[in-house]
């Protein structure tokens, strides 16, 4: 089992000695809030600020969010799970941070818990991924030996209904929208200014939280994300009424990586899957 | 007068109120409880600690329409909404909710123009307040002791209602609840024993104890406005903050809205929908400048707009500390926390 | 406001059309009423404004740029905006015919303080695009009822060159009369220019007009204002008797909305209009 309490020792003790080397100069970790089943994400600038660091099993944030409001150049140090460690690769390969300002600090974890509920976090809602993907140092030891179910296991159900079927499950889950945007600003990858929805020329939505504009808002986001969205489930856990945005992200994911091979973050090497070309790629758009 | 209902049976209380007019009251959804407008009866569900939205909704929807117009055609054509408003009641509001209507009457229903939307519909409402349930441990959020509300507060709704065991206490607070509820046949008087139980539990709120800092409203004004400068200060406060307008749209006080034209194949309604100052073009100008790009500013004009200009606007906190903001923050930004730290600052 | 509803707008339409500056991207229009009803509750005072209304494209908060003296019609003068954030009202009324109807709200925010510029010397400076509602507190001052209650008046209005004066042929009015001290300037004149050349804080500081019981009126963009005050504090001026009109982005123009408070004060209902005292007590949120 994931030994949370050391994580948290050497999450503290690495962000102390950059910090004091000057090698960055600010560690994305997370913090403590009003009270122990509620972290914050939190930047430590200064040593003094390292003894506020925490890590529990309800520290979900993907820190990789808050890369892009540092100015280009920063050294930064960030905490990074699984699915955080792709997002920061999705961000490398779009070019938004570089690699070598970077220091990575990989969290391997098994049981992160969501505070709402108390339900362990796993494949269902996320990618389902225990170990950092890219990494300077690792917090704690690797998971090995727990298999964890595919991400896109939770899909089958879905994949039952059929188009109809599906435009009236989506139809009755974007009802419930009350276009908070917290879903685009907890999203890493979501870094546009101005996002597309608050343009006024062209009006690609009204503002009003019902089921056109909810439609068009969600529907394109999904698509904006495409072959981008490496499932850390943030976007669903931000949501105040319950839509299941996973559901939709893992599905554009899955047909994704069938048309062109490629998993969202998995490599800087990679090239973004709606910005490269390759004379192989799926000719099924055609069909 | 003190009536009573055995909770099991509330659908039938809830079917007579619906025969009478329009119910609002909470049903249960995936993530929790919201007031909705009531059509079955057997989804009323009172087992729940708050509402995830407040029920501002109830005088301030989410998206009130103005006017109809159709494009190329004469103002004289376009035609205003006309509220036809049937008798409401807003059923199981607790009383830090309560406490807000009454803060945002200042504003809407007060000061300077009237808003007529909120005006028409506050009128057509009767509330029925809820204490909140004193054998069920608080939610480490809540704060609104600090505000001067307590868990049981009968003052601002029309009929005060207090759970007895598997049953509900009513009594009437206004003369409007009053009447209603000498209107509403099908509950039985309560016996004295009950009347004095009412009372004690009114009593016993004051004991339920939440989050507590001593806020006096004129020091807290007079403080945010000497930090406001303090770009260190703001800048911790909302390092986490995702900047989106959960906060705004979950609070009972936020009142910022947007004034909209939707407009499709020539005809069209301009409707006025929410809005949120954590919004990054909230304030965007035409001409390009906006005064406020950065997070930290953002979230100081909230802060400050609740505990500092609207206290010298109005003359008091426009926060009730019902923990919702805090509650349902992605990251956890807890209001409370920051008030505490900008009277140390 | 109609049906004494202040969010529906009432009807005007369009009788005049002038374009004001030589890049035709400003235009004075003038309104009149639909309904009589209307036009007689219409009182305003210089330094108001009034919400201009399209439906489906939106509404934009325009400063009334005629004088209250000027009897059966409204005008505003508007700038098509466009180069940053796309103007939906403004390029669609720019796009307007006489004859064409809109809708109108108004009047709104507070005025020049009249009652406070009686019997005072009062200088006026603006700078560009912002010199509407200046104009309307001058004509409404130089009006033959309102004159003897002020004391001298001097003008002080510059724009980048003189295509972009507005008002031209009223300036031309001004400087006839001798009741009225007008100093019209450019940043940069042309070959048919003859008159000054010279930015406004420089002119100012050359006609350094007297503190004593003076009030300074100033509008103009930001660089104007930050060149502009120095010149005024250095000439002994209070910031009590220092006047300006704030630019927020508004939406129901009536206090209600939240979205352009500085501090505690909404500029659409308690200003626009502010003197520095007020300003300096208020955070710096603009």
């Amino acid at each position: 089992m994931t030994d949370f309490k050391k994580i948290e020792e050497n999450l503290k003790k690495e962000s102390k000695r950059l910090l004091e080397a000057g090698d960055v100069t600010v560690v994305l970790a997370y913090g403590k809030g009003f009270d122990e089943s509620h972290p914050m994400p939190y930047a430590a600038k200064a040593v003094a600020d390292v003894e506020n660091i925490v890590f529990n099993e309800y520290c979900n944030y993907n820190m990789a969010r808050y890369l892009v409001r540092y100015p280009q150049g920063t050294k930064i140090a960030i905490a990074v799970k699984a699915a955080d460690s792709r997002a920061v690769i999705v961000l490398i390969q779009e070019e938004k941070v570089k690699r070598e300002n970077l220091v990575i600090l990989g969290i391997p974890v098994q049981g992160m818990k969501n505070p709402k509920t108390g339900e362990i976090i796993d494949s269902k809602t996320t990618c389902g991924m225990y170990n950092p993907v890219l990494y300077d140092l690792l917090l704690g030891e690797e998971v090995h030996g727990s298999k964890s179910a595919s991400p896109y296991e939770v899909l089958m159900e879905y994949e039952k209904m059929d188009k109809d079927a599906r435009w009236e499950f989506w139809k009755k889950e974007l009802d419930k929208c009350i276009r908070c945007y917290a879903c685009r600003k907890a999203c890493p990858m979501c870094y546009c200014d101005p996002c597309f929805i608050d343009q006024s020329k062209p009006k690609w939505a009204d503002k009003a939280p019902q089921s056109p504009g909810n439609m068009m808002y969600h529907l394109t986001r999904f698509q904006h994300l495409a072959g981008r969205c490496i499932d850390c489930g943030e976007c669903s856990r931000a949501c105040p009424v319950g839509i299941p945005l996973y559901l939709f992200h893992k599905k554009v994911a899955k047909e994704c990586e069938e048309m062109f091979k490629q998993q969202a973050g998995m490599s800087i090497e990679d090239k973004p899957v709606l910005v490269d070309f390759r004379v192989e790629d799926s000719d099924k758009i055609l069909e | 007068m003190v009536k009573k209902i055995t909770i099991e049976k509330i659908s039938e209380l809830v079917a007579v109120l619906m025969e009478k007019g329009t119910l609002l009251a909470p049903v249960k959804e995936v993530s929790g409880h919201n007031f909705a407008q009531i059509s079955d009866p057997q989804k009323v569900d009172l087992n729940f600690y708050n509402t995830i939205m407040s029920p501002k909704n109830a005088f301030f929807p989410h998206k009130e329409d103005f006017v109809k117009y159709k494009i190329g055609k004469s103002l004289a054509e376009a035609e205003a909404t006309v509220l036809n408003l049937k008798p409401t009641f807003l059923f199981g509001v607790r009383p830090c909710d309560v406490k807000s209507f009454e803060i945002m009457d200042i504003h809407f229903n007060a000061a300077g123009i009237v808003d007529p939307y909120w005006r028409a519909r506050r009128e057509a409402t009767t509330i029925f307040g809820y204490a909140y349930d004193l054998s069920v441990p608080l939610d480490s959020a809540d704060f609104y002791n600090t505000l001067g509300i307590y868990a049981a507060d009968p003052e601002g709704s029309d009929i005060f209602m207090v759970k007895k065991d598997k049953e509900l206490l009513l009594k009437g607070i206004t003369p409007k609840g009053e009447k209603l509820l000498g209107e509403l046949s099908s509950l039985a008087r309560v016996s004295s024993a009950d009347e004095n139980y009412f009372e004690e539990y009114i009593k016993r709120g004051k004991e339920y104890k939440t989050r507590f800092t001593c806020v006096d409203a004129q020091a807290i004004a007079r403080k945010l406005e000497t930090i406001f400068d303090n770009v260190d200060f703001w800048t911790k406060m909302s390092s986490a903050c995702l900047s989106c307008g959960i906060c705004t749209f979950v609070c009972p006080t936020c009142y910022c809205f947007d004034i909209c034209d939707d407009t499709m194949f020539g005809k069209g309604t301009r409707s006025r929908v929410w809005d949120a100052c954590m919004f990054t073009d909230f304030t965007l100008e035409a001409s390009g400048h906006n005064p406020r790009t950065q997070v930290y500013q953002r979230l100081r004009q909230k802060i400050s707009h609740k505990y500092s200009y609207h206290i010298r606007k109005y003359g008091v906190i426009s926060c009730v500390g019902c923990g919702r903001c805090t509650r349902h923050c992605p990251v956890n930004i807890d209001i409370y926390s920051i008030v505490e730290a900008a009277l140390k600052a | 406001m109609s049906n004494n509803n202040p969010y529906i707008p009432m009807p005007v339409q369009i009788s005049k059309i002038v374009n004001e500056v030589d890049t035709n991207d400003i235009k004075t229009f003038r309104f009149t009423f639909l309904n009589k009803e209307d036009e007689q509750n219409f009182k305003y005072l210089p330094g108001q404004f009034a919400e201009l209304s399209i439906y489906g494209k939106g509404e934009s908060p325009i400063g009334i740029a005629s004088s209250p003296t000027q009897q059966g019609f409204v005008e505003f003068t508007v700038q098509r905006a466009g180069a940053i954030v796309p103007g939906m009202v403004t390029s669609a009324l720019h796009d307007m015919d006489e004859g064409g109807e809109i809708g109108l709200r108004g009047p709104l925010g507070n005025s020049w303080p009249i009652e406070f510029l009686e019997n005072k010397n009062i200088v006026v400076v603006g700078g560009g695009f912002a010199f509407t509602t200046l104009r309307s507190l001058i004509n409404y001052m130089l009006h033959k009822d309102n004159r003897s209650r002020f004391g001298e008046i001097t003008v002080i209005y510059g724009a980048r060159t003189p295509g972009l004066l507005l008002y031209k042929d009223e300036l031309a009015l001004w400087e006839k009369r001798d009741d009225i001290k007008s100093v019209i300037t450019v940043d940069k004149g042309d070959e048919t220019w003859k008159g000054r050349q010279g930015f406004v804080p420089a002119v100012c500081k050359e006609v350094a007009p007297s503190p004593k019981n003076t009030v300074a009126v100033i509008c103009g963009p930001p660089i104007m204002i930050k060149f502009t005050l120095p010149v005024f504090f250095d000439l002994g001026f209070s910031k009590d008797n220092i006047l300006t009109s704030l630019e927020m982005r508004m939406k129901c123009g009536i206090g209600k909305c939240g979205r352009c408070n500085v501090g505690y004060k909404y500029v659409c209902s308690d200003g626009p209009v502010f003197s520095l005292a007020q300003l300096e007590e208020l955070p710096r949120d603009f």
